[in-house]
């Protein structure tokens, strides 16, 4: 049973890693960046790459966030900027051909066959947690999501950008016109979306196999937490995905054939119940 | 004094009778011309890429349709295309009923889901709407998948069809050149439906929702309910390609389902344009031989296809069949505006 929580905590992470994101980009941009899966999947690869070439997956990891973020600000510069005056739905096309773009170039680099990415010797053993053993490797992501977590609402609080992107958040013409140049906030929260991005992907490497169509599954995941949790609500993306990561995990403990209903079935309930998502204002 | 009781009888005159001569015309030319073109085309290849464009097209038809009536962008119409498909193999495969009860099942069933998940997610504005649509299409793949002993699992499930359907012999639905024509034959009819429906008073109430939804509902209008309608009627058209397909391939599989078609057709009709009826058709023909071509002479079909899109969106936002009206109007010294 605790195993069971604790594995839900280790999916549930991951997606609040990439989640939240996402609410990043939105909070600024007020767009949804569909190639957010794919930066997960280019993060893996990357990771996967750099690891095994050095033989260290430290190494691996910070290239592949270096790598991400700076993928990050190309995306801004060339993508969310120029199309920032179109319809959103413009910038989800586009995204959505990035996308297409970004998983044709990875099969071509790495193949279509499963890689997969052994864990930092450091963390391969086992943890004793009440009588139980459970990886230390699934251990250390909980502990970075909980620090993603943490260190996330510390610099929106307490940083200028912070305050910047918060603003930005809650209204985008008024914090133009009180002098802040959201465009260069724009380029530093898209470049962190990205690197977190990159970073929940070298972290799964270990956990699941990589291949270019991972980066969709989890997307759609990442979308359930975004909408179930309001667009552009940090808590509430926080809650959803802790939530949706127990709920998949039971769920493909108990229930496999309908597993991948049941986060379904909850968005549904919620959306009925309050149609911007349990944190969300109107968007 | 003769103009109010014309006014009077007006409401009584049936909508094909408004229809304007050009468009009886245009419908007579398609069919004509679509009935002849197998036997013009001796390629079967060339015919067979032609049926699955326009089985494409009938898809591709119903995402434009939402997006032309509601503004909302859907991900997951592959959900009601590939249902029908499951819809009339899995009575074939335990005989439960006979085809034709399948097939009526097979479109009545997705539009009436479609119906009432409308009533739920229409309500959610812009993008979120499409994130939406692509996890709810992604459940009903990830479960056709998982639901082995139902649904065969990735294998998929062959139909078992019968000799006839309606009457006609099955193999006619199972050659492409035949096929090409019930399927195009399909396709104009849907287009010619959804000609008389949006010059409907309910078309002209849902443009005007789409315009404005608070201002629609300062009016008096009920905003949910027709939205969820055209939501529905595009999961009819969904569904009636999806039928199409699973009569001419006689198998189903959880690729039927799978968000990469819904991202195909949501392509096809943004290639295509939009604000025309006939846009998002016209993309699937130019995605499908572009595809044809490209798969040719590279193997990153999927980039060109990727690039393709950005290019579209960014440089003609209103699609090739935008682009091709506006010419035609510029070369004609008088140009009628015309829509639908």
């Amino acid at each position: 049973m605790l195993l069971q929580i604790l594995n839900g905590l280790v999916y549930g992470g991951l997606l609040y890693i990439l989640a939240v994101g996402l609410v990043l980009i939105f909070g600024l941009r007020r767009v949804v960046n569909f190639a957010h899966g794919s930066l997960f999947m280019v993060g893996a690869y990357v990771g996967y790459a750099v690891a095994t070439y050095f033989g260290n997956f430290w190494v691996g990891l910070a290239v592949s966030v270096a790598v991400l973020a700076a993928l990050g600000v190309f995306l801004d510069a060339v993508v969310f900027r120029p199309l920032q005056r179109e319809d959103p739905i413009v910038t989800v096309l586009v995204t959505f051909g990035i996308l297409l773009v970004l998983e044709d170039a990875v099969r071509t680099i790495w193949g279509k066959d499963f890689l997969s990415l052994k864990p930092p010797e450091a963390l391969a053993g086992t943890v004793q947690i009440l009588g139980e053993s459970f990886p230390t490797y699934r251990l250390f992501v909980i502990v970075l999501a909980a620090a993603v977590a943490i260190g996330l609402s510390l610099w929106l609080r307490m940083s200028r950008i912070g305050l910047f992107v918060r603003a930005s958040s809650v209204d985008r013409t008024t914090t133009a016109i009180l002098g802040v140049n959201t465009d260069r906030v724009s380029i530093i929260v898209v470049a962190a979306g990205a690197a977190l991005a990159g970073l929940s992907g070298t972290v799964s490497a270990p956990l699941l196999a990589l291949s270019p169509s991972m980066g969709s599954f989890i997307l759609i995941d990442s979308f359930i937490v975004v909408v179930v949790g309001g667009l552009g609500s940090f808590s509430g993306a926080f809650f959803a995905a802790l939530i949706i990561g127990q709920l998949h995990n039971f769920g493909v403990v108990y229930v496999p054939a309908a597993a991948t209903m049941i986060p379904f079935l909850l968005m549904v309930g919620i959306l009925i119940w309050r149609p911007s998502g349990f944190a969300g204002q109107h968007v | 004094m003769s103009q109010p009781s014309e006014r009077i009888a007006l409401p009584a005159t049936p909508a094909l009778a408004r229809v304007s001569r050009q468009v009886w015309l245009a419908l007579g030319i398609a069919i004509i011309a679509g009935s002849m073109l197998p036997s013009a085309v001796t390629s079967t290849l060339a015919i067979t890429l032609l049926t699955q464009a326009v089985i494409g097209g009938i898809l591709a038809t119903a995402v434009g349709l939402v997006i032309r009536q509601t503004g909302l962008v859907s991900f997951g119409h592959a959900a009601f295309f590939g249902l029908a498909g499951y819809f009339i193999a899995l009575p074939a495969k335990h005989g439960l009923w006979p085809l034709e009860l399948s097939i009526v099942l097979a479109i009545a069933m997705p539009t009436l889901l479609a119906f009432l998940l409308g009533l739920v997610i229409v309500r959610i504005p812009g993008v979120a709407f499409s994130m939406l649509t692509l996890a709810i299409g992604q459940a009903f793949h990830e479960f056709a998948v998982r639901a082995r002993l139902v649904t065969g699992g990735d294998d998929g499930l062959a139909i078992n069809l019968p000799r006839t359907v309606f009457g006609v012999a099955t193999e006619v639905f199972q050659r492409p050149q035949t096929m090409f024509v019930i399927c195009w034959v399909a396709l104009v009819g849907v287009l010619f439906g959804l000609h008389l429906l949006v010059r409907s008073r309910f078309g002209r109430v849902t443009t005007a929702i789409r315009e404005n939804e608070e201002r629609a509902r300062f009016l008096g209008y009920q905003t949910v309910v027709p939205r969820a309608l055209i939501f529905a009627i595009s999961a009819l058209i969904g569904a009636i390609a999806g039928t199409l397909f699973a009569l001419y391939n006689g198998f189903v599989s959880p690729e039927s389902l799978h968000w990469s078609l819904s991202g195909s057709a949501l392509i096809m009709a943004i290639v295509g344009g939009t604000r025309l009826l006939w846009g998002p058709a016209l993309g699937a023909v130019v995605f499908f031989f572009f595809k044809d071509v490209a798969g040719d002479l590279t193997e990153h079909w999927p980039a060109m296809i990727g690039l393709m899109l950005i290019a579209v969106t960014v440089a003609l936002p209103m699609g090739i069949s935008g682009a091709l009206t506006k010419l035609l109007d510029r070369i004609r010294p008088a140009g009628v505006r015309r829509d639908g």
